[in-house]
């Protein structure tokens, strides 16, 4: 009885109020006479999805491929290049500021700047996605791996570990929460930096096809891509936040989604 | 009093020095925290420094575990000189600092780990230290499983893993309420005679200096200086009911008139 209250808390609850949202769409659209090219109901959205999945699929799947390259090339480079700031305080000192500031720059910005660089291909694409989610990625990283306790450090120290130990038996596994609080900022980063490149130039892809249903003023197409790609970014966040769960074991089971660096 | 003739049981030589301190003094940023310290503790002596929050005891013992190097003067464990920290050397902090994501027998064997020996020597001695401080159904629990109490008992048994023959404590139990306090000293007791280390235990408290040691060291206000070395001559193994008699409570007026005359004709703050 108590597991059975506990999925309700857990499942029913939650869907309760989105599902009512879209019930209450529905109705309105279809009460209020708003004609479809304005605001198509879910129904109909939902409809457009099965009837046109082949066109959703060919275009969302390049946009896929090219956000999980650039998620991974992020992850890697950002612990590198975190790995290197904590490593060598001259690093530190020269790149530190510099990655800080260049929070600031509105990387979307850049993405006209890369089509003249790279091309209206995927490189530019790989690039854009990278490029906006590597310093949220790095910056966690750099936090995780510089903030273990001074007494654990100390700890570490009477009983003669080497710099090297103390990285990999301590600075790292005690990173892992922020990393993955990283990782969560990186891969919706990631599929901004992909649709937003492919909205600037491109052939292919889920922007593409959003820009492309807009200039039809096809709106159900358009709003069946956009549900299309929030599900599979949900999918996305979804998997790094149960493999987060998976492995940081040590910390209490939180509320699905929560932070990680608590 | 007829518990006397078990304390005997060590046969370590008190009189022997294992640790000396000869004229230590340290300075940070030109504020002098300690000055002039000597001092000799014997092999197997339960030693206490006992003084005010802030009085450079903790840093008295953080240069013993070579952590920070003494301005001038110089310490020797074992004859040898401290330049930093040493494989004979335990120590045990304010606070646990276990590692959350290993268990509590690998925190426990996580110093054999840093200094490079094999697991498997050391895993028998590991499950019979957990055993001794009675978390050997822990041995495969997370810290965040225990209470403050079991964490700082399994700290002490991290400390003890590599068989050091002194064991370094920072106030140890300031972080625990009062009644776990007094169970752990007596636990501390406990190991302390079955494994027959030299200790230097940091405090604050009169009373856990005169239940525990063997001697107490007092220590005045800053600059820290060495006030008065105080002889417990009370039988072991000690009791809790032994903190209501009067000779206990002699030592512990003895120690608290010492602490305040430390103070008289001193300027405190700064």
């Amino acid at each position: 009885m108590k597991a059975f209250r506990k999925a309700i808390e857990r499942f029913v609850w939650p869907a309760l109020v989105p599902l009512g949202l879209l019930a209450a769409w529905e109705v309105a659209v279809r009460a209020l006479h708003i004609r479809s090219i304005i605001l198509p109901p879910p129904s109909e959205i939902i409809e457009v999805m099965a009837a046109r999945y082949d066109l959703i699929l060919t275009h969302l799947w390049p946009s896929l491929y090219l956000t999980l390259a650039g998620f991974a090339l992020s992850v890697a480079g950002g612990v590198a290049v975190a790995i290197l700031i904590t490593w060598s305080s001259a690093l530190r000192k020269g790149f530190y500021p510099m990655i800080i500031v260049s929070q600031v720059v509105p990387k979307i910005s850049i993405a006209p700047l890369f089509v003249v660089w790279f091309g209206t291909g995927t490189l530019s694409s790989l690039l854009l996605a990278f490029l906006i989610a590597f310093f949220p990625m790095t910056i966690n990283s750099a936090m995780g791996f510089q903030s273990v306790d001074e007494d654990i450090h100390r700890m570490a120290r009477t009983f003669m570990g080497s710099r090297w130990q103390i990285f990999w038996k301590i600075q790292l596994p005690h990173a892992l929460p922020f990393i993955f609080s990283g990782m969560k900022i990186s891969i919706t980063l990631a599929i901004i930096g992909v649709i937003v490149s492919e909205f600037v130039a491109s052939q292919e892809g889920i922007g593409y096809l959003i820009k492309l249903a807009g200039g039809l003023l096809d709106t159900p197409l358009m709003m069946a891509a956009i549900t299309a790609l929030s599900l599979s970014g949900l999918l996305l966040y979804w998997i790094i936040a149960e493999a987060e769960r998976a492995a940081i074991y040590w910390q209490p089971a939180s509320d699905w989604g929560a932070g990680g660096q608590g | 009093m007829k518990v006397a003739a078990a304390g005997a049981l060590r046969d370590v030589d008190p009189g022997v020095p294992l640790l000396r301190i000869r004229g230590v003094r340290k300075v940070f940023n030109q504020l002098e925290a300690i000055r002039n310290i000597s001092l000799e503790i014997g092999d197997g002596e339960f030693v206490s420094l006992l003084g005010p929050s802030g009085c450079g005891k903790s840093t008295l013992l953080m240069m013993i575990a070579g952590l920070i190097p003494p301005t001038s003067g110089e310490i020797l464990v074992a004859g040898e000189r401290v330049t930093g920290p040493r494989p004979d050397v335990g120590v045990v902090f304010q606070s646990p600092v276990l590692l959350p994501w290993r268990t509590v027998l690998d925190n426990v064997l996580f110093p054999v780990e840093l200094l490079k020996k094999r697991r498997a020597s050391y895993l028998d001695r590991a499950m019979e230290l957990l055993k001794m401080a009675k978390l050997e159904d822990f041995a495969n629990a997370l810290p965040r499983e225990l209470s403050g109490g079991m964490r700082q008992r399994a700290a002490i048994c991290r400390a003890l893993v590599h068989d050091p023959s002194t064991l370094l404590m920072d106030e140890p139990f300031s972080a625990l309420d009062a009644i776990t306090r007094d169970e752990m000293s007596v636990e501390l007791l406990r190991i302390w005679q079955a494994n027959r280390k030299t200790v230097v235990f940091v405090t604050h408290s009169i009373r856990e200096a005169a239940f525990l040691s063997d001697r107490v060291l007092v220590m005045g206000r800053r600059p820290a200086t060495l006030v008065e070395d105080v002889t417990i001559d009370l039988p072991r193994p000690r009791h809790i009911a032994m903190t209501e008699e009067e000779n206990f409570n002699g030592y512990v007026r003895h120690l608290r008139r010492s602490i305040e005359a430390s103070h008289e004709g001193v300027p405190q703050g700064h």
